[in-house]
């Protein structure tokens, strides 16, 4: 057991620092997930490509297909330091999901194809997974594919599209084969989103930001934007959901909780400071519990890929603790600020508003599945229980 | 005996109440009032009035219908349901009642009156920068000047409806300690006063005010110099209880949301309702729900009786602010995705709450108080 970086990694660590400090000025930092800002966007796009070019964005990935193949342990040390930031990096359906899914169950062909080009952020990928009727049980999808020739008509209806509007490629999921079993049918594409019959309308979040209806319409799309095997694109969901890179999402608490601290430290109600209010300091500790609860499973994730070691808990446990904490976490920061803790802006807002801000984000909890769902595949993959 | 419920014309007041919120202030309503200018609607506030709602619990000769508490609670449990924004706990009951208590005879013939119309507005201003509650944390001063008056410096924070106002009841310091709290009446329009709007989560029509050597005569001042903490105490007593009430209300209609959407959403060839998983959802909403309104009635009941309620009133507005926040989370978790888009009831209910959830005091403030009773 050795739970320290190596001088290596710290070195690693101090360069991404440096690129941070060079290319990120702090009142560019934002949250890409809930601002619309055009004008950070436009910084958010460069800075993306910036991090690409350094070959970055696919760190972990096979050097043949343009990722500088470094081992997961780093994308977590830069991911920390990013997150620390709120570093704007756009994209990550890209570069992790549709990325991630290829090199699950890309042919050959596709992944030398386009890998280096999602790894450069040559394309801005949406997803397109969800649907209507179909969001915890994504495999009743009925988007539909048909084969035409050298092209795939595809016809239905995503919903929750985020980032629909910056992209111009989507991931899509499709059902190519309506006499196959509901997980054997599904196949995936990158679609366009120039192309005539995709349309969108917004679908506004309680967050600030955007999802998107997305709407296809006899879409034709070639052949070669297909993505894995024809039906494999259930298998190849699930692998991407479990296989994609580690994510350094406790480092998003720790950069709350160190705010929600200094807050404390120089804010003073009634005849002292916060910090020294015994009740404040209980929530600033549960605060504290939180973030460290999730550092330590992010870590353990990177110590199971050192010593090959499968997923706790069919990988399920880091998901429903962080999709759980997420709005007690803020729930206890509004609590810890007090009544001020509903403003938004203007001279009485405390910390710029920003406790109100993330209330309001911690419902997007639910992106990418809900924690009730997590937790049957916890008590059955991982605890072994009956289905 | 022991009897929970509410009396027929209690029940009869319920019907109409839920009626007319149903009708004259729909969902589409209370979502197009909060981006408006003032936030609230001047029509609906004055139908309240013809109802004698407004100034329900005042007494009949100044204009006021002579209702309990009781009565009041059912009233904010429907306001509560339709999220209906209504001056009514910051004028009616706050700055009104604390007027018919400490007020001089020419106060009270003057101004509840009007009040009762809906004519006239006052808006308690209480918070300071800080955000603490209570009496200790009155600190914006009231210089006396001269013999007939006194002078205001300072802010106060979260002071509803001060863009409508007639009048403030501003609580000031005149002197140390708890019997140091003096209120004044003071238009917003006054030399030095400063109103200014504040966004917030939950678009409530909420206001810094601002006093810059605000001059105030002696006649401005409620109840005896000094006395303003105690007698603003009782009333926010019951003004704390229908802040229950109100979240009850809203309870109720989270509950509605969450149960109609786990029947309607299938997912997996079944209605989620059908998942346990989401049938603790639902049920976690029905008992914090109906835990709220147990402990609510009685602590407006003993308001009614005349009995010591310090220690019921302060249970219930803690077990209310924790529920206010415990059931909109659990709804979110039941509408999932949708409860996250701005297209969903839910959102409405979620952003109030962070508002109701601290209003007169939060969870600590009231377990505290619970405590002290003891
Ligand atoms: C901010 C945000 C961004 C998103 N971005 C995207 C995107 O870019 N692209 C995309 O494709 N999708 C996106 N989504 C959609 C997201 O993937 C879905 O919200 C998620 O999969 C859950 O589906 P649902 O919301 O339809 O909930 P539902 O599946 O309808 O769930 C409703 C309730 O039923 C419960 N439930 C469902 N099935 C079970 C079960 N078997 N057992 C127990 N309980 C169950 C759930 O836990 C929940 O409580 C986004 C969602 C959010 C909130």
């Amino acid at each position: 057991m050795d739970i320290r970086f190596t001088p290596e990694q710290d070195a690693w660590r101090e360069e991404v620092r440096d690129f941070l400090d060079a290319e990120l000025p702090p009142e560019k930092a934002f949250d890409v997930e809930f601002d619309e800002d055009e004008a950070l966007w436009e910084f958010s796009h460069a800075f993306t490509k910036k991090v690409g070019a350094k070959g970055w964005l696919g760190l972990n990935w096979p050097t043949e297909y343009g990722g500088l193949g470094r081992p997961p342990i780093d994308r977590m040390i830069m991911s920390e330091e990013f997150e620390a930031r709120e570093a704007p990096l756009s994209g990550s359906i890209g570069w992790g999901l549709t990325a991630g899914s290829l090199l699950a169950g890309g042919t050959e062909e596709q992944k030398q194809h386009w890998l280096p080009k999602l790894g450069r952020m040559d394309l801005h990928v949406a997803e397109g997974l969800s649907e209507p009727a179909a969001g915890s049980d994504l495999a009743s999808l009925t988007t539909t594919a048909k084969r035409d020739g050298e092209h795939w008509v595809i016809s239905g209806e995503k919903t929750y599209t985020t980032w629909g509007t910056h992209a111009d490629w989507l991931f899509t999921a499709a059902r190519s084969d309506l006499t196959a079993s509901r997980h054997r049918g599904i196949t995936m594409f990158l679609v366009p989103l120039d192309l005539p019959g995709v349309s969108m309308s917004p679908m506004l979040n309680l967050g600030g930001g955007r999802q998107n209806h997305t709407f296809l319409d006899d879409v034709r799309v070639p052949h070669e934007y297909m993505i894995g095997e024809e039906g494999g694109g259930w298998h190849m969901i699930m692998n991407a959901f479990y296989g994609g890179g580690i994510h350094a999402g406790h480092a998003y608490y720790e950069r709350a909780f160190a705010a929600v601290l200094e807050h404390c430290k120089q804010t003073r109600r009634g005849d002292g400071l916060l910090i020294d209010d015994p009740i404040v300091r209980q929530q600033l500790g549960q605060l504290a519990l939180i973030a460290e609860q999730l550092k330590m499973l992010t870590y353990e994730s990177v110590s199971n890929f050192n010593n090959q070691k499968p997923p706790s808990f069919g990988g399920a446990i880091g998901v429903v603790v962080s999709k759980e904490a997420r709005p007690r976490f803020f729930e206890l920061c509004n609590r810890i600020v007090g009544p001020l803790c509903q403003l938004q802006e203007g001279r009485f807002a405390p910390m710029r508003g920003q406790v109100e801000a993330w209330y309001r984000h911690s419902y997007a909890n639910h992106a990418g599945g809900t924690s009730q769902v997590k937790r049957m595949v916890l008590a059955t993959r991982g605890l072994g229980l009956p289905r | 005996m022991i009897d929970l419920e509410f009396s027929e014309q209690q029940q009869l007041l319920q019907h109409t109440a839920r009626n007319f919120f149903a009708a004259q202030c729909p969902i589409a309503k209370v979502r197009s009032l909060e981006t408006s200018d003032l936030g609230y609607s001047d029509e609906l506030w004055k139908s309240m009035a013809k109802l004698d709602w407004v100034g329900l619990s005042y007494p009949t000769e100044l204009g006021g219908a002579a209702g309990s508490i009781l009565d009041l609670y059912v009233l904010y449990a429907e306001m509560g349901r339709c999220l209906a924004p209504t001056p009514h706990l910051a004028s009616s009951v706050i700055a009104g009642e604390t007027i018919l208590r400490g007020g001089s005879e020419a106060q009270r013939g003057r101004l509840i009156p009007e009040m009762s119309r809906g004519d006239l507005i006052v808006a308690p201003a209480l918070t300071e920068s800080d955000g603490a509650y209570g009496a200790d944390a009155v600190q914006l001063v009231a210089q006396a000047d001269g013999e007939n008056g006194y002078r205001l410096e300072g802010a106060k924070i979260l002071v509803p409806y001060a863009h409508v106002a007639g009048q403030l009841l501003v609580a000031a310091r005149t002197g140390s300690g708890p019997d140091g709290v003096t209120l004044f009446l003071i238009e917003p329009g006054a030399k030095g006063v400063d109103v200014e709007k504040l966004g917030n989560i939950a678009n409530y029509p909420l206001f810094a005010v601002t006093f810059d050597g605000v001059a105030v005569s002696r006649d401005a001042i409620v109840g005896p110099v000094g006395a303003g903490w105690a007698t603003l105490e009782p009333v926010l007593d019951r003004a704390s209880v229908l802040q229950c009430a109100e979240i009850v209300g809203a309870g109720e209609a989270v509950l509605d949301i969450a149960v109609n959407y786990a029947q309607q959403r299938e997912q997996f060839g079944q209605p989620v309702g059908k998942f346990q998983a989401v049938q603790y959802l639902c049920s976690d909403i029905a008992i914090d729900l109906h835990l709220t309104s147990l402990l609510a009635r009685q602590a407006a009941w003993r308001l009614d009786a005349g009995l010591p309620h310090a220690r019921e009133v302060a249970l219930a507005k803690a077990q209310a602010s924790e529920s206010a926040q415990h059931m909109v989370r659990q709804a979110h978790e039941v509408q999932a995705g949708h409860g996250f888009m701005m297209e969903t009831d839910l959102q409405l209910y979620t952003r109030r709450a962070k508002h109701w959830e601290f209003n007169l005091g939060d969870v600590h403030h009231h377990l505290d108080a619970a405590v002290a009773a003891l």
